[in-house]
């Protein structure tokens, strides 16, 4: 536990100490007169001396005996997930948004859901072509047509 | 235009067809999302968005405002049918609302919960419209002092009435605020923390931070710990309470609905807090305190009244001052600025459409919901048996749609999962994120009141302590830091508030 808090912190407060030196770049102006750097190094020096003091605490803490996880994390499943939309979000606009999502459902269906193909292939199917049309044609959201521009 | 005036006119505007459709769809998008854990009424509230773009401002307000306490009904009967609440607002209603399931007496829990929801509601559209003009009035007097003076008021309250770490809590803040700085500096248009990029130029996206936070996150946790969902199987009948039911409601109802109320108002408040609280009365005033959680009825009326008064009470603040005191508030707030309209103290006079309209809109919305959770409650109940597995990957989609259809730019998805990783990890370590969000969305007006008031006052601090409102709420936020620390019993009290999680 003591190791997870005192990461967390120190991650914190390095993002903050980057934020100083982001803000120093910006113009502070004068207290009677403040500029765009006046505001954002404010925060910034805070969330530092915030975290300075969460690292501290973190580090205090005795390190308890962490109760062992009942259930093993999931991490591949949660990668996957988050790793598809991100190849999701960057080939949506060159396959087009029914390619695309097809793709996807069938990904989350098959290998993450471990449904049988036909199951996922048909459910992706219906599911991106309802989709497409509700939100295209009913709701006019602008949906990227891609290859299979029509 | 007096308040009677003000209502009639404002039915009018509701039973306009596009506008009572609009309130239908809220309400029953907020029953829907109500019922199914894993979303909640922020991240629907914030998908909506793109789609009322078309919609009238009067209309989508509606809608948005529907969606939320719509969602206030629905949590409600996933906690007593299955134990698990679909809010965070209902989970004190699991408590007793589960075991008079268990006891056959699942039809009334629901009956008492849809009515107590109605009363409360009702009675929270009263309160507006009385406390809403006056209210009004004094905040044309405010100046940048008073503001910022609110808002730090504002954030003190919601980082200390956080469960766990406070400290985190203010991290949070701070971070969201930060987050909040990119983008064009709201007094010079000069860019900042740009880097040269067009998707940062406007600054982040409040959408896809918020479904990131609370949308994808929460998917990514229920993946991790695998939702297995039972429904109770019992045939529900009867929906009406007994006679005695009644009897023993009215006080709970009553109670609750006042606390709700006022307690909603409140800054940093939200829905959930209320609901611990009136429970926590309910047992006090009992004779039978040690019976309570063995099903006792006043034990879903008290806390299922007080969340829906609340989000009554919570429309306040935005409504007369700008002012989003939480999350769900904030997304409203961007669905008026979307269409061009400031909330605030001129709105009863610019708008008085939009504002009327809405307060009306919500006696038809409290009516309509009666309809659809009483007779449609066995249809509710068939949605809870839907697979996460097959649920998941279309929230998640509907996740992406949402986020590029407001903006049209693929990058936006990517601040999404973005967000939604980092949600992810902030819930595993315990950094809540509803001050994050609301820090966010305040830090603008933060920034612009401070350095207005400096300006004005040439440099000096001093302005934020010589007049005499501003001194009032630095002097409250100064009380909600120190009183707990000078005082155990109220520090004690705290701690069993088992708090304003998000308010998802």
């Amino acid at each position: 536990m003591r190791r997870r808090e005192l990461a967390a912190a120190s991650v914190l407060l390095a993002f903050a100490l980057f934020a100083i030196t982001q803000a120093r770049g910006l113009r502070f102006g004068t207290v009677a007169a403040p500029g765009p750097g006046f505001f954002p190094l404010c925060l910034a020096l805070a969330l530092s001396l915030v975290g300075i003091g969460l690292v501290v605490g973190a580090w205090r803490a005795a390190p308890a005996d962490a109760p062992a996880p009942s259930v093993r994390p999931r991490r591949v499943a949660i990668a996957g997930t988050l790793a598809s939309l991100l190849v999701y979000a960057l080939v949506l606009e060159w396959l087009g948004f029914l390619l695309a999502t097809f793709a996807l459902l069938v990904f989350f269906f098959r290998v993450l859901q471990r449904q049988r193909w036909l199951v996922a292939v048909a459910g992706s199917l219906a599911t991106s072509l309802v989709s497409y049309f509700v939100f295209k044609t009913w709701l006019g959201v602008n949906l990227p047509g891609g290859l299979l521009q029509f | 235009m007096d308040v009677f005036g003000g209502l009639v006119y404002g039915l009018g505007v509701t039973l306009v067809p596009a506008n009572l459709f609009a309130c239908f769809v809220g309400v029953f998008v907020g029953t829907l999302i109500g019922v199914l854990p894993g979303i909640g009424p922020v991240a629907t509230m914030s998908l909506l968005l793109p789609a009322t773009y078309a919609m009238s401002p009067t209309a989508s307000i509606i809608l948005m405002a529907g969606v939320y306490y719509g969602a206030m009904y629905g949590g409600s009967t996933t906690s007593i049918l299955v134990n698990i609440p679909g809010e965070a607002a209902s989970v004190v209603t699991c408590l007793d609302g589960y075991q008079m399931a268990r006891q056959g007496r699942a039809g009334p829990a629901l009956g008492i919960a849809a009515i107590g929801s109605f009363i409360a509601g009702t009675l929270s559209v009263v309160g507006i419209m009385l406390l809403a003009p006056p209210l009004t009035k004094a905040a044309l007097r405010f100046g940048p002092p008073e503001i910022f003076g609110l808002l730090l008021l504002g954030f003190t309250m919601v980082t200390y009435l956080t469960a766990g770490s406070k400290l985190k809590a203010v991290a949070m803040a701070l971070l969201g605020m930060l987050l909040g700085t990119i983008g064009l500096d709201p007094i010079t248009a000069s860019p900042r923390f740009t880097y040269g990029t067009l998707t940062l130029a406007d600054g982040l996206g409040l959408v896809p931070i918020i479904m990131g936070l609370f949308g994808i996150s929460e998917v990514l946790l229920n993946i991790e710990k695998g939702v297995e969902q039972e429904v109770f199987d019992t045939r529900i009948k009867g929906l009406l309470p007994t006679r005695e039911d009644w009897k023993r409601s009215a006080g709970p109802i009553a109670r609750g609905s006042v606390l709700g109320f006022f307690l909603g108002i409140l800054p940093g408040i939200g829905a959930i807090i209320p609901t611990f609280i009136s429970y926590a009365l309910e047992r006090r005033l009992s004779k039978h305190p040690e019976r309570f959680g063995t099903g006792m009825i006043e034990g879903v009326a008290a806390p299922e009244a007080a969340n829906n008064a609340a989000t009554g009470g919570s429309m306040i603040p935005l409504l007369t001052l700008g002012i989003a005191p939480n999350v769900v508030m904030a997304v409203l707030l961007s669905a008026f600025l979307i269409h061009g309209v400031q909330p605030g103290p001129l709105l009863i006079r610019e708008h008085p459409e939009i504002f009327w309209g809405v307060i009306a809109s919500m006696y038809v919305g409290n009516a309509m919901l009666l309809v659809l959770n009483l007779p449609l409650i066995g249809l509710w109940v068939q949605l809870l048996r839907v697979p996460y597995g097959i649920l998941f990957p279309l929230i998640l989609m509907f996740c992406v749609i949402g986020v590029y259809s407001e903006s049209g730019n693929v990058w936006d998805i990517v601040v999404m999962l973005a967000f939604g990783g980092l949600g992810y990890l902030m819930r595993k370590f315990e950094y809540e994120p509803a001050p994050m969000v609301l820090a966010f969305v305040l830090g603008r007006m933060a920034e612009e009141s401070i350095r207005q008031s400096l300006l004005m006052s040439h440099g000096s601090f001093e302005i934020l302590l010589t007049r005499p409102l501003t001194t009032v709420f630095l002097a409250l936020a100064l009380a909600v830091m120190v009183v707990p620390l000078v005082l155990p019993p109220v520090k004690r009290a705290l701690r069993t508030v088992p708090l304003e999680k998000t308010e998802d």
